[in-house]
């Protein structure tokens, strides 16, 4: 291969993308013919990529609206006097609210014509901004035993319009004596748990677990990878030798030996088990960047960096980690899955999340019951919506090797 | 013109290898004046980049070292400047463009950006007037249509572009001394022609000094006012240009000489230097070019002693036992500021006819 045609870029150079050569725009506006589109473009041509983006697409709407398709709380109603109400919007909790106004100020900012990072910024204030005042104003209501359904049959409600699924995850049905473990029928449409919840409705707002557990412990995962592998590719030395032998120790204990010790020590919750998982999944991101910032630092284009003044957090941050990162970006979108799996693994042996919090790997293991029977509705939507969305990742993981892997793409 | 803008002063450096300790430079002197082209030459491996790279202190510590030596730029030793200063001189002071153009730019930045960090870095602008500095240097080294070049990403320009955008980003910050290292080896032979004609233009119309690393004396010849040849981590001979190619006085530069092909000449094969380059693991004794030189002749001199560069002519500079006069020739600081009135090529047609 010749050097000219060894940097030609990924895709198309050639032909320009419709509003690329817009001249009468400011030309720091204009809309650029960056890497990151053309990968993107690359990728989304894929049958397998667009597979597994519309799954968990379908999960991150899903994520968004389970206050609204699954509640016990009546979307509208009216009581008896002739008083309209929305009991649900009181009854939002503080992820309710960050998620809906985030998921608003989403679309908005996508609809809008500016940078790209200052879009970016945009969405991680309205974030921010959004989860600590939500954090202070919302308050959690315990209200789980107000069902709403005997106030409907006293006509005390005069008319209510319900959610889709008219449970909310912990409606226990304590109102029902047989409601506990029933099969699919009826209203129940994917059956009960043995403590008496539906299933459905504790599926849908179990995306929100999976999604987040998967993206947040593998992006804390890459990040101490990246810093890590980052330090030992640029310093080499000394400080590869000792972060070497960290990747092994971190890689020689078994993963799931290693989460356990860590289950044991902290109190497991949501956010103590993004961290644990995070924690350690790194080594794999880690060498990657290790292996790209060694080849990396002796380029022409970061020598050249350096003997222009650019400061060394800029050389190794602006100047080769976007150089570099291909390989973990691939490997995070595999590490997504087995976060989403590492944490069904710990639901499902009871050592995961608290009590009140759904989770796959939790209905899961309610399938076989102490007694030994077994209740084949716990088992199969739980476990087809773990196996889809691993799958999914998979699949997009395998798209975007194949995109931005010059080796497959010669072939 | 009487003060040295950069003055090297018996530089060493050292790299530590998983065979022992290699010294590919030793005891390297030079010095370039404001204004004036100062060309390095020698083979691959004589450690003409390595002292390059040293004076922005580009080397990686480990495995290389400064052994000894100072290298002074506007009267501060830059070996000893902390980090953070170090940072403020390059690109702001001293800039370097390197040989390979293809890979010198970033390859996820547009032009623009990368040149732009560089304005924003030192010459404390923002935003749109940063692009403007940026659109005005790009203009300044004859790209044409600047204000579009300025958005399109490095694989999107032709070799000579980027050689030229590199020119470009090293200049916008009007630096006082270039170093060069191989500008023009990875283009074409005609825009070589045009990137050394622009060097000449840009350094007439801003003043600055050149450090021009080649291994090519044609470019040389074009170009500079001074010249130190290396051998083998050292400098073995240093005079200005016309001096050295009037009468060359150490072995190896009538060596190189020697194998550049001349016009009209009827020879079938070009003359060589016999042997090969000595590896910088495991250089000879004594003079490091004596197991090549036609002129040792068993002398065991040569084999035993190191000779030092001494000043064998006015103000011209070698290093070799067989020289007339050579051992009592004064051993002084190679200072030339020498700046030659006219390159070739500015000569008036007429003039040369």
């Amino acid at each position: 291969m010749t050097k000219l045609s060894a940097s030609e870029p990924i895709g198309n150079p050639g032909k320009p993308g419709p509003g690329e050569t817009d001249s009468t725009r400011d030309p720091l506006t204009v809309v650029r013919r960056s890497l990151v589109r053309q990968v993107a473009r690359d990728v989304l041509v894929r049958w397998g990529a667009q597979i597994g983006i519309v799954w968990v697409g379908l999960l991150v709407v899903l994520a968004v609206l389970a206050p609204v398709l699954a509640n016990s709380h009546p979307l509208l109603m009216k009581s008896k006097d002739g008083e309209l109400s929305s009991p649900w919007v009181k009854h939002l909790s503080t992820a309710d609210c960050t998620l809906l106004v985030t998921a608003v100020a989403f679309v908005i900012i996508v609809l809008t014509r500016w940078r790209a990072s200052t879009k970016v910024w945009l969405l991680l204030a309205v974030i921010v901004v959004t989860a600590i005042t939500s954090s202070i104003f919302v308050k959690q209501r315990f209200t789980s035993p107000d069902t709403y359904r005997d106030r409907l049959k006293s006509g005390e409600i005069e008319w209510a319009a319900r959610a889709p699924i008219p449970y909310s995850p912990d409606d226990r049905q304590l109102d029902d004596p047989t409601a506990r473990l029933r099969s699919p029928a009826g209203r129940h449409w994917m059956g009960t748990t043995a403590t008496g919840a539906d299933l459905a409705s504790n599926m849908i707002h179990a995306c929100r677990i999976a999604l987040s557990i998967g993206f947040i412990s593998t992006g804390i995962a890459v990040v101490i990878g990246v810093v890590i592998g980052g330090m030992m590719g640029y310093y080499a030395g000394v400080v590869d030798l000792l972060g070497m032998r960290l990747v092994e120790i971190f890689s020689a204990i078994p993963t799931l030996l290693l989460l356990l010790c860590f289950v044991a020590v902290f109190t497991p919750n949501l956010y103590m088990m993004m961290a644990i998982i995070g924690l350690t999944s790194w080594e794999g991101y880690a060498v990657f960047t290790r292996a790209e910032f060694l080849s990396l630092r002796q380029r022409d284009f970061v020598q050249s960096a350096i003997a222009s003044g650019v400061p060394l957090r800029s050389v190794l941050f602006r100047h080769m980690l976007p150089n570099g990162i291909t390989p973990v970006l691939i490997s995070a979108s595999f590490g997504v899955a087995s976060a989403i799996l590492a944490e069904s693994t710990l639901s499902f042996l009871g050592i995961g999340l608290g009590v009140d919090e759904a989770s796959w790997g939790k209905l899961l293991a309610d399938a076989r019951s102490s007694g030994g029977t077994f209740y084949w509705w716990l088992a199969v939507f739980p476990g087809v919506a773990i196996f889809l969305t691993v799958f999914a990742y998979n699949l997009i993981g395998e798209a975007l090797r194949d995109a931005l892997d010059p080796k497959v793409l010669k072939n | 013109m009487n003060e040295p803008l950069l003055h090297i002063d018996k530089l060493n450096v050292a790299f530590s290898t998983s065979r022992g300790q290699v010294h590919p430079v030793r005891d390297v002197s030079m010095s370039v004046y404001p204004g004036q082209t100062l060309a390095v030459v020698g083979e691959s491996g004589c450690g003409k980049s390595v002292t390059a790279m040293s004076v922005l202190r580009l080397i990686p510590q480990p495995p290389g070292k400064y052994l000894s030596g100072r290298i002074y730029f506007q009267g501060r030793d830059l070996l000893k400047l902390p980090e953070a200063d170090m940072r403020k001189v390059r690109g702001k002071e001293i800039a370097m463009i390197f040989q390979e153009p293809m890979t010198s730019l970033n390859p996820v930045y547009t032009i623009g950006d990368q040149i732009a960090e560089a304005v924003i870095l030192h010459q404390n602008l923002r935003g749109k007037a940063a692009y403007d500095v940026a659109e005005e240097a790009l203009r300044e080294v004859g790209i044409a249509d600047p204000g579009r070049r300025l958005r399109e990403y490095p694989h999107q320009l032709s070799g000579g572009m980027r050689q030229r955008v590199m020119i470009a980003m090293a200049l916008s910050c009007k630096p006082k001394l270039l170093i060069a290292d191989e500008p023009t080896t990875a283009l074409d032979v005609t825009i070589q022609a045009q990137i050394l004609e622009l060097l000449r233009k840009l350094q007439r119309e801003t003043g600055m000094a050149i450090m021009l690393i080649t291994h090519d004396l044609g470019v040389v010849a074009e170009n500079a006012d001074t010249v130190a040849v290396m051998y083998a981590g050292r400098v073995v001979e240093h005079s200005t240009v016309h001096d050295l190619f009037d009468k060359p006085q150490h072995p190896y530069t009538e060596g190189l000489f020697r194998s550049v092909p001349k016009l009209g000449a009827n020879v079938t094969r070009l003359e060589t230097i016999a042997g090969t380059v000595p590896n910088p693991q495991n250089f000879p004794n004594g003079c490091k070019f004596h197991p090549r030189c036609p002129r040792m002749a068993g002398d065991p001199l040569c084999v035993s002693d190191d000779p030092a560069l001494r000043e064998v002519q006015l103000r011209h500079w070698a290093a070799c036992h067989h020289i007339e006069g050579f051992a009592q020739a004064p051993i002084t600081e190679p200072q030339l500021a020498y700046k030659r009135a006219e390159t070739i090529s500015e000569i008036p047609a007429e003039v040369l006819q």
